[in-house]
């Protein structure tokens, strides 16, 4: 098992390495002169002439790519243009905001996708399963800023149920200080009114984000369930006088929750990316509107930190995807410890 | 016989799919009485496994519905139980063996933790407890009982762990765990290779009357039948045409399609086999010499560490024009691997083959080479290609040689014709045809570009023994008419006898003896063909007598070595 792991974790910080490489080649390649977009349209050749020269940009290509991963192994991203802070820096303070929606939202996705496609597939062709399978759909097809946008107007402003925008009252005067992550933190400080308010402001956002993914995730639930249900030992265990429930859950569902965590571990790419849209529709203070902001204003090191760290985030996904489906299916391991 | 522990009256019983109506049973009636061993035969679709799971209780209602019968077990109606008492019964009263010993298990699941949770769920039902361990010992004992001494070993192992015959003994010790009174097998051992299948046999029929059980054996297999079977019912489409005793059924059997079931099994031995000769023998077609096939497997962190297997070990042989040669052996002898090699599909590690005096590798190209050899695979369902229909998969092979539209629109009339289908079948798709029909389009395939040699793997053991004997009399006017070498792939030793003039036995790579196909079998020198020979199931006491003899030691040995027990 240690020796898959292992083997998954070289293999994905390979991936990460060609990541870091691809991204910078290409904000090298791009037209336009950072130093000069850095400096503004009013500055001095001269000025722009010794920012080049302050930022590296004039030193050869393989230089450059050398400094910046050796930077890049020291946890060094360079300094943004922008802010004239370290890219670091900045991302770091970001990045709690948007960890916690994503990882609620994953939450989300787990805890709704895979009961109701299981309750799809045991109630098959029932009302049951004909709505759940029609709500996926609407999910799965209804982009996630649309939803955001839909969500904001009726559940904000006309019903007033939850906040429109941000991530907390400011009025509250709280502070995430252990984790960075509000609804954590709260409940080591036992600020259940924090907790709360984070709870509102988190809801609708995380809902616009993981509605496509729990659509998709639970009809390939409900398929896979079906598909494991015809299964000659599963008629052998029911057979042998396995009581039904514990056919369905133990013997059915671990096997056939193998492909839904395979997508979900995918989905994680596709989240980052929707995040973005849907961080900006509510004012979330993540790292995608800091990301936005930093393309819109070719701030290089700044975007080539954004992209690292959502691969980051893509890489731990799945290698945390890998651990589960080493545990729940022994075949992957054997398989790779038999060799 | 005493009073019946399982008797089904007059069960009929239909199906209801898209608002169809099909009644798939009709006036089924069963008995089988206390410490009796009975057997219910028929071909696929016959209904024998609808019966078996409206007995067990694991058909789902609807679309089945039973409309009128019933089934009693120790004088219980099974029908009229309520739901909790019915899943008391299962495991406990009556419990099965389903067929394919590894898609039977869960595999994300280790044995022990599978068969675990059957005893403590049956014993929650019945409501008495017992302790992890005891659980655990009784199951090392269960094991035990089925010659699985190394308990230990497969309470911790996961199904792919293990090997096909392990598996099949597990399987029985499952069903065994609650000590029920009737023991329902589905097809057992027929999954598996001829000397293993003698062994469960053979296990089977000392635990049922060591245990005290009722046996009700499902199958298709009539040598398994007389092996195993005190009375034999026979089912033909959801009737029972006849039934009797073992003896009676075999040595007189009466319904038409009992006669007919009986008169498709291959012989072994006697007068019913059919000899096949090879008219004009000394034109060789294919030589082989001394090749060797070694598979490696790189693996370790950077795939630098190197195992090797070697699957075939220096083979000889000389396959004549007109011969069917057959290559007999169990799985994992390495007859597939020789297939291969001879198709050009895998090279050898050493050694050459040619074939008409030039040595494979000199072919100019592909084209030339699959023109002279070809393949029937073994599973048509899945050797065909679903989206494509009978003209479509005939002009593959046709358009890849070059031939223009219309010679293909001939050519592939002419096949069919070749293979006695109606030329309305040109436009089906292959899950519009029966087995047998799908087989004789895969052969159509194979002879589209006039190969002079077809390489059959298993053509028929995904096929009833109904379908099974019009296919290999097809094979054989295909071989006459159109002057073709055969060789002949297969596990079959009886179907062997009837269909190949000359055989080459494999065992662990290696061909430990070959001959005419009538001389090796009259007087098999090799240890492993005699016992290969011995456990091969047959359907009469005169082929039980001519089968050579083979003392229990003597198996033990070549079982020991044999690789389908790893």
């Amino acid at each position: 098992m240690l020796f898959y792991l292992a083997k998954r974790a070289i293999s994905l910080l390979l991936v990460l390495l060609g990541l870091a490489i691809l991204i910078f080649v290409i904000a090298r390649i791009v037209p336009g002169d950072p130093a000069r977009i850095a400096l503004g349209p009013l500055a001095t050749a001269t000025q722009v002439f010794e920012m080049r020269q302050e930022m590296g940009l004039d030193d050869p290509f393989v230089v450059q790519l050398w400094n910046y991963l050796y930077g890049l192994a020291h946890g060094d991203l360079g300094k943004s243009f922008l802010t004239s802070r370290p890219v670091m820096h900045d991302i770091m303070q970001a990045l709690p905001a948007t960890f916690e929606l994503v990882l609620f939202t994953i939450v989300l996705q787990v805890i709704l996708s895979i009961p109701l496609g299981v309750v799809a597939a045991i109630y098959r062709d029932t009302w049951v399963d004909n709505v759940s399978r029609i709500v996926s759909l609407i999910g799965v097809v209804t982009p996630g800023f649309v939803l955001a946008i839909i969500l904001q107007l009726v559940a904000s402003y006309k019903l007033q149920f939850f906040p429109v925008t941000g991530r907390i009252d400011q009025g509250l005067g709280y502070s995430a200080a252990h984790s960075g992550l509000l609804l954590v933190d709260s409940i080591i400080d036992q600020r259940w009114d924090v907790f709360g308010d984070a709870l509102r402001h988190i809801l609708l956002p995380s809902i616009a984000l993981a509605a496509g993914g729990i659509g998709q995730v639970m009809r390939i639930t409900r398929s896979s369930m079906i598909e494991v249900s015809g299964r000659d030992f599963i008629e052998a265990s029911r057979a042998n006088g396995i009581p039904e429930r514990v056919v369905q859950f133990r013997y059915m569902l671990r096997i056939a929750c193998i492909a839904p965590l395979t997508i979900l571990g995918l989905e994680f790419a596709s989240l980052i990316g929707n995040a973005f849209v849907v961080e900006f529709v509510f004012s979330w203070p993540g790292i995608a509107s800091y990301g936005v902001r930093t393309i819109l204003q070719k701030d290089l090191n700044a975007v080539i930190g954004v992209v690292l760290v959502s691969g980051v985030f893509f890489i731990i996904a799945n290698l945390t995807i890998d651990t589960i489906l080493g545990f729940i299916d022994p075949r992957n391991r054997l398989r790779e410890d038999s060799k | 016989m005493s009073t019946p522990i399982l008797e089904v009256s007059s069960l009929n019983l239909s199906f209801t799919t898209y608002g169809r109506r099909a009644q798939v049973l009709h006036d089924v009636s069963l008995s089988v009485s206390k410490g009796e061993r009975v057997a219910l035969i028929g071909q696929s679709g016959s209904g024998k496994t609808v019966t078996m799971r409206a007995i067990i209780g694991t058909l789902p209602m609807p679309p089945a519905n039973i409309e009128s019968g019933s089934i009693s077990f120790e004088g219980r109606d099974l029908l009229n139980l309520t739901k909790p008492e019915r899943n008391r019964i299962k495991g406990t009263g009556i419990s099965i063996v389903l067929q394919d010993p590894l898609l039977s298990f869960n595999p994300v699941l280790t044995i022990g933790r599978q068969m675990d949770d059957i005893l403590r769920y049956a014993e929650i039902r019945l409501g008495q407890r017992q302790s992890a361990s005891q659980r655990k010992a009784l199951i090392l004992k269960t094991l035990n009982k089925v010659q699985l001494p190394q308990g230990v070993q497969i309470f911790d192992a996961y199904p792919m762990m293990l090997s096909g015959g392990m598996r099949q003994r597990v399987l029985i010790a499952m069903a065994l765990l609650n000590k029920p009174r009737l023991l329902i097998a589905d097809e057992p051992g027929t999954a598996l290779d001829v000397t293993t299948q003698k062994e469960i046999l053979n296990l089977l029929n000392k635990l049922v009357k060591d245990e005290e059980l009722s046996l009700l054996l499902i199958t298709h297999d009539l040598g398994v039948v007389r092996e195993i079977s005190d009375r034999v019912y026979v089912m033909e489409r959801g009737h029972i045409v006849e039934a009797n005793t073992n003896e009676e059924i075999f040595s007189n059997p009466v319904h038409p399609y009992t006669q007919k079931l009986m008169a498709c099994v291959p012989a072994l031995y006697g007068e019913r086999v059919r000899e096949v000769k090879n008219d004009q023998p000394g034109r060789p077609k294919i030589q082989v010499a001394a090749i060797t096939k070694d598979f490696t497997q790189r693996s370790g962190f950077f795939k630098r560490t190197w195992s090797s297997v070697r699957a075939v070990n220096s083979v000889n042989l000389e396959i004549e024009s007109g011969d069917v040669f057959g290559i007999a052996g169990e799985s994992g002898s390495g007859k597939t691997t020789l297939a291969k090699m001879l198709l050009g599909l895998h090279l050898p590690s050493s050694g050459q083959i040619k074939i008409d005096g030039r040595p494979i590798n000199d072919f100019s190209d592909a084209k030339e080479f699959r023109k002279l050899i070809q393949i029937v695979y073994q599973n048509p369902g899945s050797s065909l290609n679903p989206k494509r229909t009978v003209t479509q998969q005939l002009a593959v092979p046709l358009t890849f040689t070059n031939h223009s539209k219309a010679s293909i629109m001939t050519r592939t009339a002419e096949l069919l014709e070749m293979v006695d289908l109606p030329p309305s079948y040109a436009s089906m798709y292959p899950h519009e045809l029966s087995g047998g029909q799908k087989q004789r389009v895969a052969i159509a395939r194979a002879l589209s570009v006039n190969p002079k040699i077809l390489v059959l793997d298993e053509p028929t053991s995904a096929l009833d023994v109904l379908i099974q004997n019009t296919v290999i009399d097809l094979l054989l006017k295909l071989r006459q008419e159109l002057d073709l070498t055969y060789v002949f792939i297969s596990h079959d030793l009886s179907l062997m006898r009837n269909f190949c003039n000359r055989v080459a036995i494999m065992f662990r790579g290696e061909i430990c003896e070959q001959g005419l196909t009538r001389d090796v079998f009259a007087n098999p020198k090799h240890a492993y063909t005699r016992a290969l020979l011995s456990s091969i199931p047959v359907i009469s006491e005169r082929e039980e007598r001519l089968k050579p003899k083979i003392t229990t030691a003597e198996r033990q040995a070549v079982l020991a070595s044999s690789t389908a027990l790893t």
